[in-house]
C-alpha cells in the first residue's frame, strides 16, 4: 500500500494548478500526491481529484486527498490525509473501510502514537524545518522528535516542513520512510527536475 | 404529500438552517434549540457552519445526533457527505458548487440529498442527478443575502416549482406572514435562518410556521 522507502510525496501548492503540479511531480518520480486546497469549492476539488487520481494510476503512484473523505471516495482516490483539526482517524476508518489509506498529521511522539492506535496507515510528521508554505503556530521541531517517533511507532513516517534538496537525506537517516514537499517542487524553476533531484538525494542516503 | 423515498415517510415542511455562528468555545445555540424541538412537529435541520473545522463539525453533529428529536425529524449536514456518514445523520444539503450528486449518492446511498438552486436550469440539473428536494431563494429580501443583489421573488419561485417534480423549499426572508404566499406558488415547504438566530420566541415562531405549513 504505502510505497517502499525512501519515497517522495508532493503536496499541491494553492498558488498553482494542482493537476499541472501533480503531473510535474509524478514525472519527477513522486510516489504520492496529496491534493490540498483549503478554499476551493467541492465541485472544483472533485474535478482536480479525478484528474490527479487518473495521473497517479498512470504513474503507479498514490493519490491522497487532504481532509475531505467525500471527495476521496467520490473520486476513487487512494486515501485521505487528516490534520489534527479534521475528522478523527477512527471515525474516518469507519466511513472509508479498511482498503483506503489514512494518513494523520502529528507533531509529537504522543500524537504519532495516538495516530497509530487510531488506525492510521502513515504519519505525516512535522514541521521539521522552518516553512513558508503553511502558517504554523509552533517552532520547527528539528529531527530529534522525528527520531523519537520513528523509534516508538511502527507506521511509516513522512517528514514534512521546509524540506529541500540539501536536508532531505537527513530525514531518511532520522527514520522517515519518505519526505513530503510543497515549495521545493512547486517554486522550483523546473518542478519535475526538482522532484527527481530530491528523490535521488533520499535514495542516495540509503546506500 | 411528497414521500421521502428513503424513509417512506413524508418530508417535513419546515427546514431550519443553523445560524452559521456556532462557536465551540461558547456553548452551542444549535444544540440548545434542538432540545427545544421536543413535542413539536418533525422538521428538517441543516447544520451549516462554514467557520468550523471538520473536527468541530463532527463533534457538533455527534452531539446533535444524541438529542432526542421529534419522530421524523431529519438532521442534514451542509456539503460534507463524509461528516454526515461519520455521525449517522439523515442527509446532506449541497450548495450549487458541491461535488456531483450522482457520485455522492454512491458513497451514501442511505442519505437524503437536497440541493440549493438559484435557477430553473440548476433545478433541472439537480433533479436529473437525483436530488430528493430543492432549496430555492432568496425569495424575499434578507440581510444575509443582500450582497448578492435583489431577491428572486415569488414569480420565479412559482416558475421553478412548476418546472420540477421535486419538493421545493423557499428560503430568504420567509416569515409566518408570507409563508402562505410561497405555498400558493407551489412550494412544498419553507426554510428559515435569520428568524432562528434568537432563541427568544424560537418555539412560538416554529409553531406559527407549522400552523401555516400543516393547516
Amino acid at each position: 500500500m504505502i510505497p517502499a522507502a525512501p519515497f517522495l510525496c508532493v503536496i499541491t501548492d494553492e498558488a498553482f494548478c494542482p493537476v499541472t503540479m501533480a503531473e510535474q511531480a509524478l514525472r519527477g518520480g513522486a510516489a504520492m500526491i496529496q491534493l490540498r486546497h483549503k478554499t476551493a469549492s467541492g465541485a472544483q476539488l472533485f474535478a482536480w481529484a479525478v484528474a490527479i487520481r487518473n495521473l497517479c494510476k498512470e504513474y503507479h503512484a498514490l493519490c491522497i486527498i487532504n481532509d475531505r473523505l467525500d471527495i476521496a471516495m467520490a473520486s476513487q482516490a487512494d486515501g485521505v490525509h487528516l490534520g489534527q483539526n479534521d475528522l478523527p482517524a477512527e471515525a474516518a476508518r469507519k466511513v472509508l473501510g479498511k482498503n483506503s489509506i489514512i494518513g494523520v498529521s502529528a507533531s509529537s511522539a504522543a500524537e504519532a502514537i495516538r495516530a497509530e492506535k487510531a488506525g492510521a496507515d502513515y504519519i505525516g510528521f512535522g514541521h521539521i524545518f522552518p516553512t513558508t508554505s503553511k502558517l504554523k503556530g509552533f517552532s520547527p521541531l528539528g529531527t530529534k522528535p522525528l527520531q523519537e517517533s520513528a523509534a516508538l511507532v511502527s507506521l511509516p513516517i513522512i517528514a514534512i516542513g521546509g524540506i529541500n534538496l540539501l536536508n532531505a537525506a537527513s530525514l531518511i537517516s532520522s527514520g522517515a520512510a519518505g519526505v513530503a514537499v510543497i515549495a521545493a517542487v512547486s517554486r522550483a524553476v523546473e518542478p519535475s527536475r526538482a522532484a527527481r533531484e530530491i528523490l535521488c538525494a533520499i535514495k542516495e542516503s540509503q546506500r | 404529500m411528497v414521500q421521502n423515498k428513503l424513509q417512506q415517510t413524508p418530508l417535513p415542511r419546515l427546514l431550519l438552517v443553523s445560524s452559521g455562528e456556532e462557536d465551540p468555545d461558547n456553548g452551542s445555540r444549535l444544540l440548545a434549540q434542538l432540545k427545544l424541538l421536543s413535542g413539536l412537529n418533525a422538521c428538517m435541520v441543516q447544520i451549516r457552519e462554514k467557520q468550523l473545522t471538520a473536527l468541530q463539525l463532527f463533534v457538533l453533529a455527534q452531539k446533535a445526533r444524541e438529542i432526542k428529536l421529534p419522530e421524523g425529524t431529519l438532521l442534514l449536514m451542509n456539503e460534507r457527505t463524509d461528516i454526515a456518514l461519520a455521525c449517522g445523520l439523515d442527509g446532506v444539503h449541497l450548495p450549487e458548487n458541491a461535488p456531483p450528486l450522482d457520485k455522492l449518492r454512491l458513497i451514501g446511498p442511505q442519505l437524503l440529498f437536497g440541493c440549493s438552486v438559484h435557477s430553473v436550469e440548476s433545478a433541472r440539473i439537480a433533479e436529473e442527478s437525483g436530488a430528493d428536494y430543492l432549496l430555492f431563494g432568496p425569495v424575499f429580501d434578507t440581510p444575509s443575502k443582500r450582497k448578492y443583489g435583489a431577491p428572486q421573488g415569488l414569480e420565479k419561485l412559482g416558475e421553478l416549482c412548476r418546472k420540477t417534480t421535486l419538493p421545493v423549499f423557499a428560503i430568504g426572508g420567509i416569515t409566518p406572514m408570507n409563508a402562505l404566499t410561497c405555498l400558493d406558488e407551489g412550494a412544498y415547504g419553507t426554510a428559515a435562518l435569520t428568524i432562528f438566530r434568537e432563541s427568544r420566541g424560537f418555539i412560538e415562531n416554529i409553531e406559527k410556521f407549522n400552523r401555516i405549513l400543516y393547516p
